[in-house]
């Protein structure tokens, strides 16, 4: 497929361009809207507990979102709670990248004994709900954004193993692997200058769509107090928080859900985007 | 053309089944379009079988689809009819179409392997018909569909089995046993032999022939071999770049190929009896279906081109009753 | 058939036994050490020894796996600290609930989804799925503790129509939990029926049974659909192994007497022989489940059986 196609295809589709532009637009308020509240994320404030959401009457000034039963901007808290949740996203997508395709690629050429054992393995994480066996893990380490990068990254490389390993299968039967194979090549340098290639359209597309998952998984787990834990803010503990006052203060849930469904949204929909566009099979 | 037509009828006293007339098709994709069909006439008369002969991309297989009104969603008819038994197969119902789906025009797929439903047992996708058609339950349709099998040579206790159980011969005749199911008035048959080892299509093609004479069915046969067609078919017509270019009765036009393609076509034949250095083979490549050449199709490959050729695009004209050819050689 | 059913029923055990490992280490190396727990604050170190010695903590770790695994098939999960019951007792107490809630979510989410998916895979890139689309990228994006915010919120706190806590409420108690977890999963279910039906549409064979003259919608609902349903059963199946397992935070959210507030409870009270149980009837019921749903497949689709 040439350059010109596929902006072509990216720019027709209307879940992928709306998923990007979401993205931007989070991230841009994100990283630039914090510098411009006078307010900080975990500051109590007695005075000013529960108070209703001004929007935006006085501009950055005043608390644009409410603020939450201890007296904190909310505002301030859903950004810095999203570029907590995004980096870590961001860091677990690359390293289950990386652990993945790495013992997806040995699991599927090498086959075999190693082949077996990576698999095994693969079926025994799976054979465990993510959420489940993140719950356990936790309460084992105890809450930490480390061990919550762990935590995610060990349920995550699964998906990306399992497709390198099916690709460099297929691959390694088709002409041009044999061809390689046939002038001399290495095992290393086929992998890499041959198989990687191939399926680096199906992992880009895994990876968004997994970024939202991360992150959605991180928030369940801030949630149930067990991944970041307050007063350092994060959507999943904030939605805790607000739930105890749904009755009253319902803002102080929506703002972070809000922000939470549409970074996932944004991520899902450049992925399912990705699926059409990329898709060799399309006419 | 219509008075090709006229003297046909006349030369043959034969009834007209299907005639296809002046059709185009295209099919748009997301980079081109690609000009299928442009311009097909053709007549398949009652108990006839026809040979539609050409080269991969000809159109062979649209034109096939298209009396079914099968194309699929990204195709379009630009123009041009198509009548069965005297009615316009365009502006029929839904429903009127369904009925002669299967019933009264039945299909033989190319590839055995990929056109039977692998969830569905044999004898189900062969009963189904029946049911729908002839209204028949359950274990009527069953014991008929096994009867069917017994005729293409299948035992009849493997209704049960699943097409994954077969080999791709024996998968052919499945595909046969389900269009004959419904005694049709025409059959097509879309390259059926192709994706077979040699000496299956030979057991294929006699199941074949044997079954269009006992049954009196006319058939549609679409191939690149023109061997089938000299065994099987009575009348042939050659396609070239969606479009008919040379019709007529097998033996006419073996014996005496009036246009430079079908010309070729046969020179490309190994043959046996005469003495051979090498095979001739036609020049150039088949026409690109989205971007073709002006005039007639077939110029930029053909040895006899003109500058009319070039310009023109030629019509069909009527050599003698059984023999007719599109090309600006042999107007007198 | 009854060869591949072992074949399978053996990977089922070998998961199980690995699943059972990690449940044991986890909790065992990582815990802490429970006989501290047990003994409480001003125990001297002979006590600890004692109880040690008395729970077999001083024997080799393999022993005292093989202890667990015996244990475990008596029927004897150990005892809760926090309950102060027998762990066995306490899940079969809570299991019911979650099963409740477990197969009304499967039901209500199948019967919205795989005719979503279907109708959105005949028609695509028509408006019907854009929406479907829609539909479903929606229910995977919002996270179950949001979705529950929300419809507590609409349906509770404002239109006052449903109860928000508990299981006491009959009928009406299922709506909201059920909302939350049927979304999320109708929202995989569907995108699974559409592309599968998407592929499926473009098969040789179902050319071939449009020129048989069959309706399309028997076409598209039998003939095409039976080729695309294995991946939703298996999806469907996982979907329910996961809930069998508890529900965690929808469970938490609406106070759901099951075993995911067990979980929940457990974690927090550092209640380690239930945690340890629940990680294995997780591991268990999914493994169940799986082989289950294998063994539908292949019933189904006759490829299955043949490899």
């Amino acid at each position: 497929m040439n350059r010109k196609t596929l902006l072509k295809r990216m720019v027709h589709n209307p879940f992928f361009m709306s998923g990007i532009i979401i993205m931007v637009i989070l991230l841009l308020i994100l990283w630039i809207v914090p510098n411009l509240i006078p307010y900080d994320a975990t500051t109590n404030s007695l005075l000013e507990m529960n108070k209703a959401p001004e929007w935006f009457s006085r501009g950055f000034e005043g608390h644009v979102l409410g603020t939450d039963s201890l007296g904190r901007d909310i505002l301030a808290r859903v950004l810095i709670g999203g570029r907590t949740s995004m980096k870590i996203g961001l860091i677990v997508v690359f390293i289950e990248i990386v652990i993945g395709t790495t013992m997806g690629l040995l699991a599927g050429y090498f086959g075999g004994i190693v082949d077996t054992v990576i698999m095994r393995l693969c079926d025994i994480i799976l054979a465990i709900p993510n959420l489940i066996l993140g719950i356990a893990i936790m309460a084992v380490l105890g809450p930490s954004i480390i061990n919550l990068i762990i935590v995610l990254c060990f349920t995550g490389w699964v998906q990306f193993c399992k497709l390198t390993r099916n690709n460099v299968i297929i691959a390694k039967e088709m002409e041009y692997s044999k061809a390689s194979k046939a002038i001399g090549a290495s095992d290393t340098h086929i992998m890499f200058t041959q198989i990687l290639p191939n399926v680096t359209t199906d992992i880009i597309i895994i990876a968004s769509e997994k970024f939202g998952q991360a992150i959605l998984l991180e928030s369940a787990l801030s949630f149930l107090n067990l991944g970041i834990a307050a007063p350092a803010p994060s959507w999943g503990n904030m939605i805790s928080d607000g739930k105890s006052f749904l009755m009253v203060y319902p803002w102080i849930a929506m703002s972070a859900g809000f922000a939470l469904m549409f970074c996932v949204l944004a991520s899902n929909f450049i992925g399912d985007g990705l699926r059409d566009v990329l898709d060799p099979k399309r006419y | 053309m219509e008075e090709m037509k006229k003297t046909q009828v006349s030369s043959e006293e034969k009834e007209v089944l299907v005639e296809i007339k002046d059709l185009s098709v295209t099919y748009k994709s997301e980079r081109a379009t690609v000009y299928a069909l442009n311009g097909v006439n053709l007549v398949i008369h009652k108990g006839e079988s026809l040979g539609l002969v050409g080269e991969t991309g000809a159109g062979k297989t649209t034109t096939a689809i298209s009396l079914l009104r099968l194309l699929p969603r990204n195709a379009t008819i630009t123009g041009g009819s198509i009548y069965y038994d005297g009615e316009s197969v365009m502006d029929m119902t839904e429903k009127q179409i369904r009925q002669k789906r299967g019933d009264k025009i039945a299909m033989i797929f190319q590839n055995p392997l990929t056109s039977l439903n692998p969830v569905f047992t044999v004898g189900e996708q062969i009963a189904v018909l029946l049911r729908v058609h002839r209204g028949m339950n359950r274990r009527e349709a069953m014991k008929a569909a096994g009867e069917l099998l017994e005729q293409v040579g299948i035992a009849s206790y493997r209704t049960g089995d699943y097409p994954g159980q077969f080999s791709g011969g024996m998968r052919q005749r499945v595909g046969i046993a389900a269009g004959i199911a419904c005694n049709p008035e025409l059959l097509i048959a879309d390259e059926p032999t192709t994706a077979l080892d040699v000496t299956i299509q030979a057991q294929i093609l006699e199941l074949m022939a044997d079954l269009q004479k006992k049954r009196k069915t006319s058939l549609l046969m679409i191939t690149h071999n023109l061997g089938i067609i000299s065994e099987l078919c009575q009348k042939v017509a050659v396609m070239y770049a969606g479009r008919i270019i040379e019709y007529g009765t097998v033996k006419e036009v073996f014996a005496h190929p009036a246009h430079p393609y079908t010309r070729g076509l046969l020179e490309a034949l190994p043959n046996l009896e005469k003495k051979q250095e090498r095979l001739h083979a036609i020049p150039g490549l088949i026409a690109d279906s989205q971007n073709l050449p002006s005039g007639c199709h077939f110029h930029p490959r053909c040895e006899h081109c003109t500058k009319r050729c070039e310009k023109e695009r030629p019509e069909m004209i009527r050599l003698n009753d059984d023999h007719y050819v599109a090309c600006f050689a042999h107007e007198e | 058939m009854v060869k591949y059913i072992f074949k399978r029923l053996g990977q089922t055990v070998i998961v199980l036994f690995f699943v059972s490992v990690i449940a044991f280490l986890l909790i065992r190396l990582a815990g802490g050490n429970p006989a501290l727990l047990l003994a409480g604050d001003g125990a001297t170190d002979a006590e600890i020894a004692e109880i040690e010695r008395s729970l077999g903590l001083d024997q080799p770790l393999v022993v005292q796996y093989f202890k667990y695994i015996g244990n475990i098939l008596r029927g004897d999960l150990g005892r809760s600290t926090s309950y102060g019951m027998p762990v066995a007792n306490l899940i079969l107490s809570r299991f019911p609930n979650t099963l409740k809630l477990a197969s009304v979510t499967v039901l209500f989410g199948c019967i919205l989804a795989i005719p979503l998916g279907i109708i959105a895979g005949s028609h695509q890139g028509t408006v019907i799925d854009f929406f479907a689309t829609l539909f479903a990228l929606l229910g995977q994006s919002m996270a179950n503790m949001w979705k529950a915010v929300v419809f507590i919120y609409i349906f509770s706190v404002w239109l006052g129509w449903l109860p928000s806590i508990g299981m006491e409420g009959g009928i009406k108690s299922y709506v909201l939990p059920v909302m939350t977890l049927g979304w999320q999963m109708s929202a995989q279910v569907t995108r699974i029926s559409r592309s599968g039906m998407i592929d499926t549409l473009h098969e040789d064979f179902i050319t071939a049974t449009y020129a048989k003259g069959i309706h399309p919608l028997v076409v598209r609902w039998k003939y095409a659909f039976k080729n695309a349903v294995c991946p939703v059963i298996t999806l469907v199946g996982m979907r329910f192994g996961t809930m069998l397992a508890g529900t965690i935070i929808v469970e938490a959210i609406f106070s759901w007497p099951g075993l995911g507030q067990l979980l929940n409870t457990a974690v927090n009270q550092r209640d380690y022989a239930l945690v340890q149980a629940l990680l294995l009837l997780s591991g268990a019921m999914f493994a169940i489940i799986n082989f289950a749903v294998d063994i539908i497949n292949s019933l189904v689709d006759p490829r299955i059986k043949l490899r």
